[in-house]
């Protein structure tokens, strides 16, 4: 991939783009899983040795696009803590479902140009039974039997430029949640751990 | 015969047998002459007749030896006679052979002829058997012929019997023809004179016949002349019709005419009276309009009076609230001075009721403050109360168990002070036995010195008596050991109750100690448990991650499909409002405009209604006198068509009309006509038509003409009608 810049050797960026490359399809899948979009909208993808669904809706891959330029961006500097895709409904602006995937920067955090020397395969199995999860996740997660959307929240150090398109936004509590922390993978430069929260039935 | 011939056959063929071989013999014969030694070579076979000869020739070899020519000559001759003999011997080889073919030749055709006569004697022996039975059959063939010939004589003389009879009865017949026949010939002869008679009385009749002919041609001639006068009849009797129809055609008109007289002098009258009518007109109309606009300003007024009398009863019902007000007011002018002086009384104050109001509510707020406090130091005691309860509770449970150990303390107790009192006793029986058995030794010990003292001389005795005594000592030494073991095992039974035993003194203290102690647990239960309750509530903070306070900031773009999907809801929800707005209205207003049009019907009623239904009455009073006229008129047309075609048409449903004849016999004779889709009009088949089948098929088929058909019928109808009459008139004629 992109990260192999020499030899088994993942850089900063590298690393960044493994993490955005993890988002996109976890994403991906949890919109499909949850029915956020019709099924018919996704066509399935092998990555890592698992069939994954990718929307093909325009509006979405747009967002996510964007959404992932700027959050390696900020990757590479080190300036994200968190990323959580926020399920909502829209009629009753409720908060139904948070999956955060919370990044931690491993190793020598000062310098630049670290470099990582994690097997990219391995990685890659890693990244591979966290979307098996993901995946499997339908099975504990309550029905979302309403109009829902999502939205995409980073959480961020707080000396950042913000770009114009971007704004400031309020953090989406689940009230009487409960969450269940799934595995989580690491290039031995950000480790992401994801997380999902929902809300309780009774 | 066939047996001769057999015996022929056997004849002939025994001779050529016999025959055969004196032929052969003399076949042979010659070769006997010609030479010996063939001869005796075919008579004695063929066996070693060659080695005799040459022996000969050899003896007549030795004989001529004398002259060499004759020698020579003898020697040609010799090669000759050889040359000869070497011949005649292959001669005879060839006769031989030829001999032998015969033989085998004749050999066969014994063989065969042998053959061919068994053969023939076994057809002979078959045909004579045949022979027999044939001969049987014609003996027995030659008795039936006679049985046959004996039947036929018999039958022969019966045959002949009848025909006797026959012949007699012939003859009589004969007798019998020639007697009818006489009498035929007599009644032949009668018939022939009848026959005459009769030719005679037909002549008569035929002339008769004649006369008749001629009678009824003259009476033809008259027939003829009666029938033209009867045409002649008819004719003018139709003539007569006509001119009746006409005449009366003339009448109708002539009462037209005098009617229209009638109508012009009266429409004269009318017109003399116009002008009257039309000033009389204007000065309706005038009253009219006159009439109109007071029943328009009377609506008027009668809507005001209706309004006025609504509003009366709208202010009767003010007053009477009017009345009750102000009954409330008072009553509630005495509650509000009640109210004040309650008030006053609580605020403690005689200033102005301005201020009052005021005093109290703050006084109010105090209270409620003072009651929330009160509420909060309630729930406060509560609280504490029921952690005191429980407190209570555990402190009372844990007071129990105490006690309960207690009791088993004390119960201990008592055990191990039976024990000691036991253990006394048995110390005061050790005391007693080792009292004893210091005695015992001091006796020992005095018993030994007396054993030194006495000496040996009392030696056995003494030993005598040491063994006995040591023997109740060691017996008593046993019995010393049974119960120290005894007592050991007593006492290892009552070790640890003894030890607690012990612990009886200080059994209060340590209850006090333990309580001091459960007391202290119980802080520190309390504590922990506090620590938990605070523990856990960090913990649910910590355990979702998303409700930590954030230190830095949250972003998103804010194009997101949350944002987009939150828009486009509300922008529906906002047009889904509007439709609703725009919808009620509608209702609103599709509700306002029925009651309004019901409004603009009440207003208009009186000013346009009337006028509507005046028109409505002229309207449909014009309709009715249309239809009356229309009615007469039909009704007239209908009459008019009756009298002038004579007939009655009615239209069925199905565009099917029913002609009905002036001159019809009777009221079911009816021609049924239907006009169809091509507008032509089919007649149609019933009862009556059934009858005119000859004038449809003239009038209709044939000329193709409804009207001549129907004035056909007319006519025909008419004719019959007019027939009886007729006949009548020609009668009285």
């Amino acid at each position: 991939m992109a990260a192999q810049k020499s030899k088994s050797a993942i850089t900063v960026r590298g690393s960044a783009e493994i993490v955005c490359e993890y988002l996109d399809f976890g994403i991906n899948s949890i919109l499909f899983q949850r029915g956020l979009y019709p099924p018919e909208d996704f066509k399935t993808v092998e990555n890592y040795g698992l069939p994954i669904y990718m929307s093909q809706n325009n509006k979405i891959k747009e967002f996510l696009s964007s959404t992932f330029c700027q959050l390696k961006d900020w990757l590479v500097k080190r300036l994200v803590d968190k990323i959580a895709l926020i399920v909502t409904n829209v009629k009753s602006r409720e908060v139904m479902e948070r999956w955060d995937f919370i990044v931690q920067y491993e190793g020598d955090v000062t310098n630049p140009n670290q470099t990582s020397d994690k097997p990219l395969k391995q990685i890659q199995n890693e990244i591979r039974d966290v979307l098996k999860q993901i995946a499997s996740s339908v099975a504990y997660l309550p029905l979302l039997d309403c109009l829902c959307s999502f939205d995409i929240q980073l959480y961020t150090k707080k000396d950042i430029d913000l770009p114009s398109e971007w704004a400031d936004t309020h953090p989406a509590d689940i009230k009487n949640a409960q969450f269940v922390r799934l595995r989580s993978f690491s290039t031995n430069i950000h480790k992401m751990e994801t997380l999902v929260t929902y809300k309780s039935e009774d | 015969m066939s047996t001769t011939e057999a015996k022929s056959i056997d004849d002939t063929l025994i001779n050529m047998i016999t025959t055969l071989k004196p032929i052969i013999k003399s076949d042979i014969k010659p070769l006997e002459c010609e030479t010996t030694l063939k001869r005796r070579a075919s008579s004695t076979g063929m066996f070693d007749y060659i080695t005799p000869a040459k022996k000969t020739k050899q003896d007549l070899t030795v004989e001529y030896i004398g002259s060499p020519r004759e020698a020579r000559r003898l020697r040609a001759d010799l090669i000759e006679a050889r040359n000869n003999v070497l011949s005649l011997e292959n001669r005879i080889k060839h006769m031989h052979t030829v001999r032998q073919e015969t033989q085998i030749m004749f050999d066969a055709e014994l063989r065969s002829l042998q053959h061919q006569h068994e053969y023939d004697r076994k057809s002979i022996t078959d045909l004579e058997e045949q022979l027999q039975t044939i001969r049987k059959r014609e003996s027995d063939l030659k008795i039936e012929s006679m049985e046959l010939k004996t039947k036929y004589d018999t039958l022969k003389i019966d045959s002949d019997k009848r025909v006797e009879e026959l012949e007699k009865q012939l003859a009589n017949f004969k007798a019998n023809s020639v007697i009818e026949y006489d009498t035929k010939n007599e009644l032949i002869t009668n018939l022939k004179s009848k026959v005459l008679e009769l030719e005679t009385t037909l002549k008569t009749v035929e002339e008769d016949c004649v006369a008749h002919k001629k009678l009824s041609s003259e009476l033809e001639k008259r027939l003829s002349t009666k029938n033209e006068v009867e045409r002649n009849l008819e004719l003018k009797d139709q003539a007569w019709q006509r001119v009746r129809l006409e005449l009366k055609d003339l009448e109708y008109i002539r009462d037209n005419y005098i009617e229209y007289q009638q109508q012009i002098k009266t429409h004269q009258h009318k017109l003399l009276a116009y002008d009257e009518l039309e000033k009389e007109n204007q000065q309706l109309k005038e009253e009219m309009k006159r009439l109109r606009d007071a029943v328009h300003n009377k609506l008027l007024l009668e809507e005001e009076v209706y309004d006025l009398r609504n509003r009366l009863t709208n202010y009767k019902e003010q007053e009477k609230k009017l009345s009750a007000l102000q009954v409330a007011q008072v009553q509630s002018d005495l509650y509000l001075n009640e109210w004040r002086s309650v008030a006053r009384g609580i605020c403690e104050t005689t200033g102005s009721d301005a201020t009052l109001p005021h005093l109290l509510r703050s006084v109010v707020e105090h209270l409620q403050q003072q009651e929330l406090t009160l509420t909060e130091m309630k729930v406060q005691l509560e609280s504490q109360l029921s952690v005191s309860t429980h407190e209570a509770k555990v402190a009372r449970s844990e007071l129990e168990k105490c006690q309960n150990l207690i009791s088993d303390y004390q119960a201990s107790d008592q055990h191990k002070q039976c024990l000691i009192r036991r253990m006394q006793k048995k110390l005061l029986l050790v005391s007693r036995e080792r009292d004893s058995y210091r005695l015992q030794l001091d006796s020992y010990e005095r018993d030994l010195t007396m054993t030194v003292n006495t000496g040996s001389a009392a030696q056995g005795g003494i030993q005598q008596s040491q063994r006995d005594r040591i023997e109740n000592l060691e017996r008593i030494v046993e019995g010393y050991r049974d119960m120290v073991s005894k007592l050991e095992a007593d006492l290892q039974k009552n070790e640890p109750t003894t030890n607690h035993a012990e612990n009886i003194p200080i059994r209060t203290e340590q209850m006090s100690r333990l309580q001091d102690e459960i007391d202290r647990l119980k802080m520190d239960n309390d504590h922990l448990r506090e620590q938990r309750d605070n523990l856990e509530i960090q913990l649910e903070k910590l355990s979702s991650p998303g409700n930590d306070t954030n230190s830095g900031r949250i972003v998103h773009l804010a194009m997101n499909p949350l944002a987009e999907h939150i828009q486009q809801h509300d922008n529906e929800l906002e047009l889904l409002k509007e439709t609703n707005e725009r919808l009620k209205r509608k209702i609103k207003h599709l509700e306002e405009g029925l009651e309004g049009s019901k409004l603009m019907d009440i207003s208009t009623n009186p000013k346009d209604i009337n006028t509507l239904k005046e028109q409505l009455k002229s309207s449909e009073s014009q309709m009715q006198r249309l239809k009356e006229y229309f009615k007469s008129s039909m009704q007239e047309f209908r009459n008019v068509v009756y009298m002038l075609l004579g007939y009655k048409i009615d239209k069925n449903s199905n565009s099917q009309y029913k002609l009905t004849s002036m001159y019809a016999e009777q009221q079911e004779d009816q021609i049924c006509f239907q006009l169809n889709s091509e507008g032509a009009l089919n007649l149609l088949e019933n009862e009556f038509s059934t009858t005119l089948e000859d004038m449809v098929d003239l009038h209709l088929r044939h000329q193709k003409s409804i009207p001549v058909f129907l004035s056909a019928i007319t006519m025909d109808l008419f004719n019959n009608r007019t027939m009886a009459t007729k006949t009548f008139e020609i009668d009285d004629d």
